[in-house]
């Protein structure tokens, strides 16, 4: 096998946990349950591809007859780049400059280019995945209802293979240069910070471009002009991003002159910028890598008072172990952007968003939450709450968030109630911050009355306490511990997905539970109240499971 | 003391067996020595002494605590130092330090003097509040021996603790050691340093394949062999059968 073969291999294998996972569920026999798990979870993005669908189908409609369908097909690749090119500064940077594997892969007799490459390669692999549920709705509805031939179908498998190239290509060849240029070694963890801030904001600020763009008046003989013209829509769209007029172009063409033109364009374009990529990584790609896992400290001895003012006067176990929790996940960029900010973003996009006067549409929503009925409100203003709150790792990466280090925990004399205790406090007191943050944004931007938005975050804060305890216990059952990269500890773990699937099978389950009862005549206080008091029976339930639990599996963990 | 009696330990459902009916006793204010090829079950044997890995049968007493039954008094008075000094990367030394007093439950005033007395023996006092992934591996090592010295235990466990260190921390630790005994204290190590072993220990236990082949002083595991045989030949002898 060429040497790029054994790296793409090595990276793939590494990247998936595949050689993990086959020995865990085929040799060990465990986690077999897992597998009707994932497929469950599957189906709950049925109905959203579902919506999709039906959106293309209508737009496709309203399209076709004036000449401008294609435009349906370019949203759905532009919508497919844009992604990329906006997550992939973050995948880049953690995959060229971050993972642990350089230390090994720096010192074998490969090219830089070469490792660079099964890099991107193992990127390019990620993004199929990614974008699939974002592009290929737009390519199988299209194709389906255009009657697509051979030709559609071969230009369209092509073209979604190579679609990820350019937008990598455009950030690497940002990152590249200015990783070998700028001296940040010792900055890496507030370079990942910034630039995913960075990334946040960005995705921001297309979301208000696009609703000022569509807010903005239209001239009546401008737009019939604009839409008699071929392809109008189809160049508007792309005209920021050309690479995804000739992708378009490639698939609805098929084996027609134009079809084929336009895909020779658009892989000859993938394939050169991916050669410049080349060229720019053999020389810079090493430069920047060497030296960046290189961290030091300045020396100082302290003096015997400062040693005693710093030496603690021993807390509790509970206070000790909470503050290693606080420390370890502020002190993590990618723990602290997925686990802490992120339950702050959130209401404050929505915060900017409706503050931006969103046309139309804040302005309903202020007519209906004046005038509709205050137990709904109060529910809505809840679910936005839980909503914000539970929208993030904490609770179900506490325990793999330890990786290697969970043997300390575990020859601690300190009991594994008291251990949860600890976490089940911090992962709390982050749902709860996203209750305020959520609290905040609502009482600035909607009329709701006081009492109301009280309520709201009176239930929201005893769910909380519920689905911290949940996604703790989903955690606990399977912890991922054997991690180098932090990335893996909460983006890429599976348990913070269960926790969120958990998280809406119970707001489903709470609102069947509501609509069950508001069909039985009974009054809006009478099902506040019974919503509070099965809310707190719940939670203290599923903490004494919890600590159940936590018994049983710190003693059994291996 | 610690007890060990019977205790077996399988991996990989039964069909890896990592620790055979293995029966050993560490008398108080002994420093007994763990001698066995990679893969021999030092390191499942001591992961078992201090809770991390549950054996199948068997029953192990850590001054006179089932470990499995009253595993937090057990916990109380044992440390461990593990192979490999994985420790939290993102606290400084002195945080993870005061985390381990903490946890331990160790006075402020005995917190203060051990660690100035460990940090000046290890070298360490000048980068204690800078954060341990700033360390280098021997730096770690020397920290996480530090924290294990911290609450004074009755039991210390430790796998290969030379590794990494250099000669005068090397040096200073098998003093330790020694010191620790002296006060009753009972201190089991693995190693794969045989001079070290040969020089240290009071007993020395050789495992091989999950079971115990021989265990006794210097002298006692001499007179398994020819006459004047180093331990290392002694080892390679037991070992090759």
């Amino acid at each position: 096998m060429s040497k790029l073969g054994a790296l793409v291999r090595a990276g793939l294998k590494s990247n998936f946990g595949m050689a993990v996972l086959y020995h865990r569920l085929f040799r060990e026999k465990k986690d077999r349950w897992l597998v009707p798990l994932i497929a469950l979870s599957l189906l709950g993005i049925a109905p959203m591809l579902y919506g999709l669908t039906a959106f293309i189908k209508e737009m496709y409609f309203i399209l076709k007859p004036i000449g401008q369908e294609k435009a349906i097909l370019a949203l759905g690749i532009l919508a497919g780049q844009l992604v990329i090119l906006i997550f992939g500064i973050y995948y880049i940077l953690s995959a060229f400059y971050f993972s642990r594997d350089l230390d090994m892969l720096v010192p074998l007799p490969i090219r830089p280019s070469q490792v660079l490459t099964s890099k991107f390669i193992v990127l390019m692999v990620n993004e199929y995945l990614t974008v699939a549920i974002i592009v290929l709705p737009f390519i199988v509805t299209f194709g389906i209802l255009d009657s697509g031939g051979t030709g559609y179908w071969a230009n369209a498998a092509l073209v979604y293979l190579v679609l990820p190239v350019i937008p990598l290509v455009i950030i690497s060849l940002i990152i590249v240069p200015m990783m070998r240029f700028i001296n940040i070694s010792r900055k890496k963890d507030i370079l990942i910070l910034v630039g995913s801030v960075a990334v946040l904001a960005a995705a921001f600020g297309i979301q208000l471009l696009t609703q000022k763009a569509q807010g903005g008046s239209v001239n009546q003989q401008k737009l019939v002009a604009f839409l008699t013209s071929p392809d109008s829509l189809l160049h508007k769209i792309g005209s920021n991003f050309p690479p995804s007029i000739w992708a378009t172009q490639a698939i609805a063409g098929g084996y027609s002159a134009g079809g084929l033109t336009n895909l020779a364009v658009f892989l000859a374009a993938s394939l050169m910028m991916f050669a410049v990529m080349i060229v720019f990584a053999e020389k810079l790609f090493y430069r920047g890598v060497i030296g960046l896992n290189e961290t030091s400290g300045r020396k100082r001895l302290l003096s015997r008072d400062e040693m005693s003012h710093r030496i603690s006067s021993g807390r509790r176990a509970i206070h000790a172990i909470f503050m290693r929790e606080v420390k370890i996940m502020n002190r993590t960029p990618v723990f602290l952007l997925n686990g802490v900010l992120i339950v702050v973003f959130l209401p404050a996009f929505f915060m900017v968003t409706m503050r931006a006067g969103a046309g139309h549409s804040a302005g309903d929503l202020h007519t209906m939450i004046a005038s509709g009925n205050s137990l709904y409100i109060i529910l809505m203003t809840a679910l936005f709450m839980i909503i914000c709150s539970s929208l993030n790792g904490t609770a179900s990466s506490t325990f793999s968030r330890e990786g290697a280090q969970f043997w300390i925990s575990r020859v601690i004399p300190v009991s594994a109630r008291e251990q949860v205790t600890a976490k089940f406090l911090h992962s709390y007191l982050i749902a709860a911050l996203g209750v305020v943050a959520a609290f905040t944004a609502i009482a600035l931007c909607f009329p709701v009355n006081p009492l109301h938005i009280l309520l709201a975050a009176g239930l929201a804060l005893v769910a909380a306490a519920l689905l911290t305890a949940i996604g703790m216990m989903i955690d606990l059952a399977r912890p991922l511990l054997d991690w180098t990269n932090p990335q893996k500890a909460i983006k890429q773990n599976l348990n913070v997905m269960l926790g969120m699937f958990a998280d809406a099978a119970f707001l489903a389950a709470v609102f069947f539970g509501i609509r069950a009862l508001t069909k039985t005549g009974i009054g809006g206080n009478a099902i506040l109240g019974l919503l509070f008091t099965a809310l707190i029976l719940l939670s203290f339930l599923s903490w004494v499971a919890l600590c159940r639990f936590a018994d049983k599996r710190y003693r059994e963990m291996e | 003391m610690i007890e060990l009696t019977n205790v077996s330990k399988s991996y990989n459902r039964n069909k890896v067996k990592a620790v055979d009916n293995l029966t050993l006793t560490v008398k108080p204010g002994e420093i007994f020595g763990f001698l066995g090829p990679n893969g021999a079950g030092k390191t499942t044997t001591l992961k078992m002494i201090v809770g991390l890995l549950r054996p199948d049968a068997g029953r192990i007493l850590v001054e006179g605590y089932d470990v499995t039954v009253d595993s937090l008094k057990a916990k109380q008075i044992t440390t461990y130092v593990p192979d490999y000094p994985a420790i939290y990367e993102r606290l400084t030394g002195l945080e993870y330090l005061n985390f381990i007093g903490d946890v331990y439950g160790v006075p402020k005033e005995a917190r203060i003097e051990r660690i100035q007395r460990w940090l000046d023996v290890f070298e360490l006092a000048q980068v204690i509040t800078n954060p341990i992934q700033s360390y280098s591996h021997g730096m770690k090592q020397k920290i996480v021996l530090t924290a294990s010295l911290l609450p004074a235990p009755r039991v210390m466990i430790l796998d290969e603790p030379l590794v990494g260190l250099d000669p005068r921390a090397a040096y200073q630790l098998k003093d330790l050691f020694r010191e620790h005994c002296e006060q009753g204290k009972t201190l089991l190590f693995s190693t794969h340093i045989m001079e070290v072993a040969e020089k240290l220990c009071d007993r020395i236990g050789i495992i091989h394949n999950g079971r115990l082949i021989a265990c006794g002083t210097m002298q006692e595991l001499k007179a398994l062999g020819q006459a004047e045989q180093s331990l290392e030949s002694i080892f390679l002898e037991l070992t090759e059968k």
